[in-house]
């Protein structure tokens, strides 16, 4: 197995990326838009991608949804309440325990996400952007395991694996204040692009992610980096927290729709 | 109180107990009344398999794939290539490397950090019948004899585990290794090795006007893989005088004694693997099993060309 993760990517895993590397060089809007003022995929700037949302992808699991959005395809699984690790501290109320990984042909270059900073970095954003919402107080001192496997990258991955693992918790029956939903955005130039491709977040010169509960009207988390203009900043705000609570009224009308089918079956 | 003492007890309590908890207290009991009138407690007969289902191409990002599900145990293989340098012992070969992964999504057994035991068994089966069944000819996998060579990185998660988890992983990895395309590349003077653009069609017409142009480049068109008998697994457990094919977990942890068979499609045995156990298996239970897997093979064998069909038969009409 060591020398399998050892090896060098030869010369045409790199090559192969060349196509998204000459885009990242020349920056601006004239790579990432079109001539009518569209997106590459066909879309306008304030566009989502077309999405399908799904729970109870795993039998074995206490709950879990399976979402693709756009090009972009996660699965996440909940386990629990169950008994919290040995090591950890005693806690009078319920924990939560986020796990992300990469399947290794999820990116272009085979297993490249594994060794990055994002999975150490995604785990902790999500426990963060859920943590809100969830309330821990209903299962003191027991843990729930949230686990999501990246299936397929294809940009936005964060935000796909927040939605999914809020319905995924739905799913469980663990108790929310509300449902998370959450959508990345970009922007380049002057052009705001909500609901980023992998191509356009290699491209943007600002990224802006926004976890929104829709129906409290509470953001749980806000995450920007890049230099953005004070209007462009409000423009995308106001774009992305409109695109979240339609995300959310997508993701309950599934959660619904299933409850449904249950009751057809017994 | 131990199990074999209990069966009187047993016997006196199904009397009055409601049968999930007659199921919870009694597991092995609830099995063998359900055994002895020759059905399972899902309702399947002893011996047919859970409703299988191949899907090709489900993820982009890889050169190939294939979603399996068997019953409620599903895989997701998927197949990246790159160029590597032959070895010397076999200038002229590539390689196929095959792995198995059990993320802690697929079952509440597995914590994040630590494989599962099975999965560095079923890694090891699942890359032992590969190799020995041949199913994948080395050959074609080279690029220029000596100096470059296609590697096939095999990964299969585990998204679902229900039992049978080899027969699942093996059908996974043979069907991503199926619809696998190795692109059309050609190599510089310098030797490297460059994939040439267009995805579509036009990469024939490519191939054709730089081989005419340009004589001492090495243009490699796209292709598939060639198509040889392929390896199927059926494990079955066996109780008793009773043999069950494709059991689910519940059942796998239940029925100690466990037979996993790896057959081709032209009919050679491919591999024979029963680990341990409390219970000898005798002959016939192994002629018993090998006959099961025999009607298995056929029938995997039809989801499986239905499947490769839909995904590529368009494709082939094209060509």
């Amino acid at each position: 197995m060591a020398k399998r993760r050892g090896e060098v990517a030869a010369s045409y895993a790199v090559d192969a990326n060349s196509g998204v590397g000459e885009a990242a060089f020349s920056r601006g809007p004239a790579r990432l838009l079109t001539a009518d003022g569209d997106r590459h995929d066909g879309r306008q700037l304030h566009e989502c991608r077309l999405n399908f949302l799904k729970t109870g992808a795993v039998s074995s699991a206490a709950g879990s949804a399976y979402a693709e959005i756009g090009q972009t395809k996660v699965i996440v699984s909940v386990f629990g309440p169950r008994e919290s690790h040995k090591a950890e501290a005693f806690s009078g109320i319920g924990r939560l325990n986020c796990n992300v990984q990469y399947a290794s042909f999820a990116t272009s270059v085979r297993g490249k996400a594994n060794q990055g900073a994002e999975e150490k970095e995604f785990p902790v954003l999500l426990h963060k952007a859920l943590e809100g919402a969830v309330m821990l107080h209903t299962f003191p001192k027991t843990t729930v395991d949230i686990f999501a496997l990246i299936l397929q990258s294809g940009g936005g991955d964060l935000p796909a694996v927040i939605s999914c693992a809020s319905m995924a918790l739905a799913d469980a029956g663990i108790a929310m204040y509300d449902l998370v939903s959450a959508v990345s955005t970009g922007y380049v130039g002057k052009e705001v692009l909500l609901d980023t491709t992998l191509e356009e977040e290699k491209c943007s010169d600002g990224e802006m992610m926004v976890t929104f509960m829709a129906s409290r009207n509470e953001i749980t988390q806000l995450k920007i980096t890049g230099q953005w203009p004070d209007a462009t900043m409000r423009e995308a705000l106001s774009v992305s927290l409109d695109a979240c609570a339609k995300l959310a009224n997508v993701m309950r009308e599934c959660l619904k729709e299933e409850l449904a089918g249950v009751d057809e079956d017994e | 109180m131990t199990i074999t003492g209990g069966i009187a007890e047993a016997d006196a309590a199904s009397a009055t107990m409601e049968v999930e908890a007659y199921k919870r207290l009694y597991p092995l009991q609830f099995y063998e009344r359900h055994l002895d009138s020759d059905v399972r407690p899902d309702g399947r007969p002893l011996t047919r398999a859970r409703p299988t289902s191949v899907n090709l191409g489900s993820i982009a990002t890889a050169d190939g794939s294939a979603l399996v599900k068997i019953g409620n145990t599903t895989m997701l293989a998927g197949v990246k290539l790159e160029v590597i340098t032959p070895s010397t012992a076999s200038p002229n070969q590539g390689q196929v490397a095959v792995d198995f992964q059990m993320p802690s999504i697929c079952s509440p057994l597995v914590r994040p950090g630590r494989p599962a035991e099975a999965a560095w068994v079923v890694s090891e089966q699942l890359s032992n019948a590969l190799v020995s069944s041949n199913f994948v000819n080395l050959q074609q996998l080279c690029i220029v004899p000596g100096k470059a060579a296609w590697i096939a990185y095999v990964d299969v998660y585990c998204l679902d585990a229900d039992g049978s988890l080899l027969d699942a992983a093996l059908l996974a990895a043979v069907a991503a290794l199926t619809h696998l395309q190795l692109p059309a590349v050609k190599v510089t003077e310098t030797g490297r090795v460059v994939p040439l653009k267009n995805h579509n069609g036009d990469a024939g017409q490519e191939v054709d006007s730089i081989a005419k142009k340009n004589e001492d480049q090495i243009v490699k068109s796209r292709q598939r893989l060639e198509r040889s008998s392929m390896p199927i697994a059926l494990t079955c457990v066996s109780h008793r005088k009773h043999l069950l094919a494709d059991p689910s977990a519940e059942e796998e942890s239940i029925l100690q004694m466990s037979l996993t068979v790896i057959m081709d499609t032209s009919g050679r045995l491919i591999s024979f693997y029963k680990p341990g156990g409390a219970v000898a298996a005798t002959s016939a239970t192994v002629k018993d099993c090998i006959e099961l897997t025999k009607k298995r093979v056929a029938e995997v064998n039809s989801i499986f060309e239905e499947a490769y069909e839909e995904a590529c038969g368009t494709e082939m009409m094209v060509e």
